[in-house]
């Protein structure tokens, strides 16, 4: 395309380069100090305050944060719930899908009704709490860190349109061949369908990663905490720092603990593993939320 | 055969008329389909039990808003009617509640379709590729931090002792300001960090659109003599308008069901800020974790709910409107 140079024009070109160079930097400003704090010695930190430059670097914020055993059982909770929670999600979303998908299902409308009500009408705090604390029982339990949001409504959608756009003579030939449904799914729909797993699957570990809620709701007496949880308590207050500093067998008070860098570590290394897979998986995510608009 | 027939139900048809060939009941049909589907039926069974377990349980479950819950006997408790309701219309709390999810969430809508839609734009006037890339995904990263990392790095900025911005202030002989104090400013930071989190996502799908404009488009306007600003403003941002107004909308429709965890773990149990902060989400919240009544709490999360239905429903009928008028179809259902 032929630019036509007017001052005007440089002008805007101009403009929008500033505009977004200024948003950038609004963007990252959080991280920034994020890092520098959590690389600052605590002595400098309690005097000047996060500052966006350190006058003494150092790493002792991080060497308390791994040998804190409470964020080593968090960051442990936190994978495994992650891991297993995605896998599990992936597993029967598509299932379901799949159910929703296949055109000799004659309910599949009111399948889909029945899931789709469940996106209009939410039933509100309390009566989930109590459904899932008192009637299912599931508190104090790594588990409840893992069913109550293991079926995404949105995404089970996502997938059934998926499915449904596959080719239907090459699953409708699969089955008048005998193939069961498990087969005609595990072995022909989902290797068909790898780049919406992967879009849902990553959508899912970053909410998985992510959850704190139903820690703070069903983790009452439980010894471990995710991680994002960690975070929320030290932000809160001081004590569950000290709690998370708990070595076996050996006191420490307090004042020796750098708590206001622990405090940045402990959120560097919680968004860590997000930051070093952003740049891989990106185009994923961006295919997600395109496909939500069209369809959602 | 036949006397299996008579017995699952269709014992009048089949003896009036002894004609016809014995067909197969509605029950025998129903089952032999569903051992020939077991597998299938079995792949989607996991996902709806859950659905049911964690949805409709918990739907049922609002009738504990009609009744005096008691703990021991959960869904079972005696009958009240409408008491909590009369509670509620009396209780001047409602009131600021509502008026405070529909504002705050009101700011969030605008300033997010703001700013996402400037970018977007701005971002479709670059022209150098690597720019773009590396702005669109830098933008993009706060989308995938928690609310609890925000609520980590809000302290970092805002915290009265050590927080960045009255570090800096102070250096410049200022006095701090105490940021947990002042109620009018909440909004205003909350919106901000909506803003910072989701600016990213929202100018991707506005993104896409543009993506979509026939690039000779442009070329005949500039030969015409339309300046950047003009390709901008007459054909850039009428292809995106419909999409704007189709996505607030949708937003409009989700009022009700704000992500407000956000609030509580970013604003935390601060009561000085309840009047500007406090919504119907944290009311439940603090509600659940301070083991107040819940009969009371879960009408006010009945009337959430049914609030909530009336404003999405409402919004997709308006969207189907629309978007049928269009020859498009972006509606939920």
């Amino acid at each position: 395309m032929r630019e036509s140079k007017s001052l005007g024009d440089r002008l805007f070109s101009l403009g929008s380069y500033v505009y977004l160079t200024i948003f950038m930097i609004f963007c990252l400003f959080p991280f920034w100090i994020m890092i520098v704090a959590s690389f600052t010695k605590d002595i400098v930190l309690r005097e000047d305050g996060y500052l966006p430059w350190a006058r003494v670097w150092s790493i002792e914020a991080y060497k308390w944060v791994f040998k804190g055993s409470e964020i080593q059982t968090g960051y442990m909770v936190t994978i495994f719930v992650t891991v297993v929670g995605t896998l599990c999600s992936l597993f029967v979303m598509s299932g379901l899908a799949y159910l929703m998908a296949v055109k000799r299902f004659k309910g599949r409308n009111k399948v889909a009704f029945y899931i789709f009500f469940t996106m209009i009408f939410t039933p509100g705090l309390i009566p989930w709490f109590i459904t899932v604390r008192n009637l299912l029982q599931l508190h104090d339990n790594i588990w409840a860190l893992v069913f109550p949001m293991m079926v995404q409504p949105f995404w089970v959608f996502v997938l059934r349109n998926f499915f449904a756009a596959l080719p239907s003579e090459i699953l409708e030939s699969a089955y008048m061949d005998g193939a069961s449904d498990a087969t005609i799914l595990f072995k022909i729909v989902l290797p068909l369908s790898k780049p919406a797993l992967a879009t849902v699957g990553l959508f899912m570990a970053v909410a998985y990663w992510n959850e704190w809620f139903l820690g703070l709701m069903l983790l009452d007496f439980a010894s471990f905490s995710p991680l994002s949880l960690i975070v929320l308590k030290m932000v809160n207050n001081l004590q569950s720092i000290q709690d998370a500093m708990k070595y076996p067998g050996v006191n420490i008070n307090l004042g020796q603990i750098p708590t206001l860098g622990v405090r940045m570590a402990t959120a560097c290394i919680t968004i860590g593993p997000i930051i070093l897979a952003y740049p891989f998986v990106q185009r994923y995510f961006v295919k997600g939320l395109t496909m939500g608009a069209i369809k959602g | 055969m036949t006397s299996l027939t008579k017995d699952l139900g269709r014992k009048t048809t089949d003896t009036q008329n002894k004609v016809r060939p014995p067909k197969a009941s509605g029950l025998q049909k129903s089952l032999r389909y569903v051992q020939e589907n077991a597998i299938l039926f079995l792949l989607g069974a996991p996902a709806l039990i859950l659905i049911f377990l964690f949805s409709y349980i918990p739907m049922m479950g609002t009738i504990i808003a009609f009744q005096d819950y008691s703990p021991r006997t959960m869904f079972l408790s005696p009958w009240v009617g409408f008491r909590n309701f009369r509670l509620l219309v009396e209780s001047p709390i409602v009131v600021r509640l509502i008026v405070n999810t529909l504002s705050l969430n009101a700011m969030f809508i605008a300033a997010t379709t703001f700013f996402s839609v400037l970018s977007a734009l701005l971002l479709n006037e670059v022209r150098a590729i690597g720019f773009k890339r590396i702005a669109q995904s830098i933008m993009f990263l706060p989308f995938f931090m928690g609310w609890t990392i925000v609520a980590m790095v809000l302290f970092g900025l805002i915290d009265y002792q050590v927080g960045t911005i009255n570090a800096i202030i102070t250096k410049f002989g200022m006095e701090r300001v105490i940021v947990t104090d002042k109620p009018e400013l909440w909004p205003w930071i909350l919106t901000t960090i909506r803003v910072w989190k989701g600016t990213g996502a929202g100018c991707i799908i506005y993104l896409a659109a543009l993506v979509s404009i026939d690039p000779q488009l442009y070329e005949a306007a500039a030969i015409d003599g339309a300046s950047r600003w003009q390709r901008m403003r007459f054909i850039s941002l009428p292809t995106l308008t419909p999409v704007i107004i189709l996505l607030v909308l949708l937003d409009i429709g989700r009022i009700f069901f704000g992500d407000f965890g956000m609030i509580y773990a970013v604003v935390g149990d601060k009561a000085n800020l309840y009047a500007t902060t406090d919504v119907i989400d944290t009311y439940l919240l603090r509600a659940l974790r301070n083991n107040s009544n819940y009969g009371f709490s879960a009408a006010v999360g009945l009337l959430q709910s049914v609030l909530g239905f009336i404003c999405i429903y409402g919004s997709n009928m308006i969207v189907k409107r629309y978007s049928q008028s269009r020859g498009e179809d972006y509606t939920l259902f």
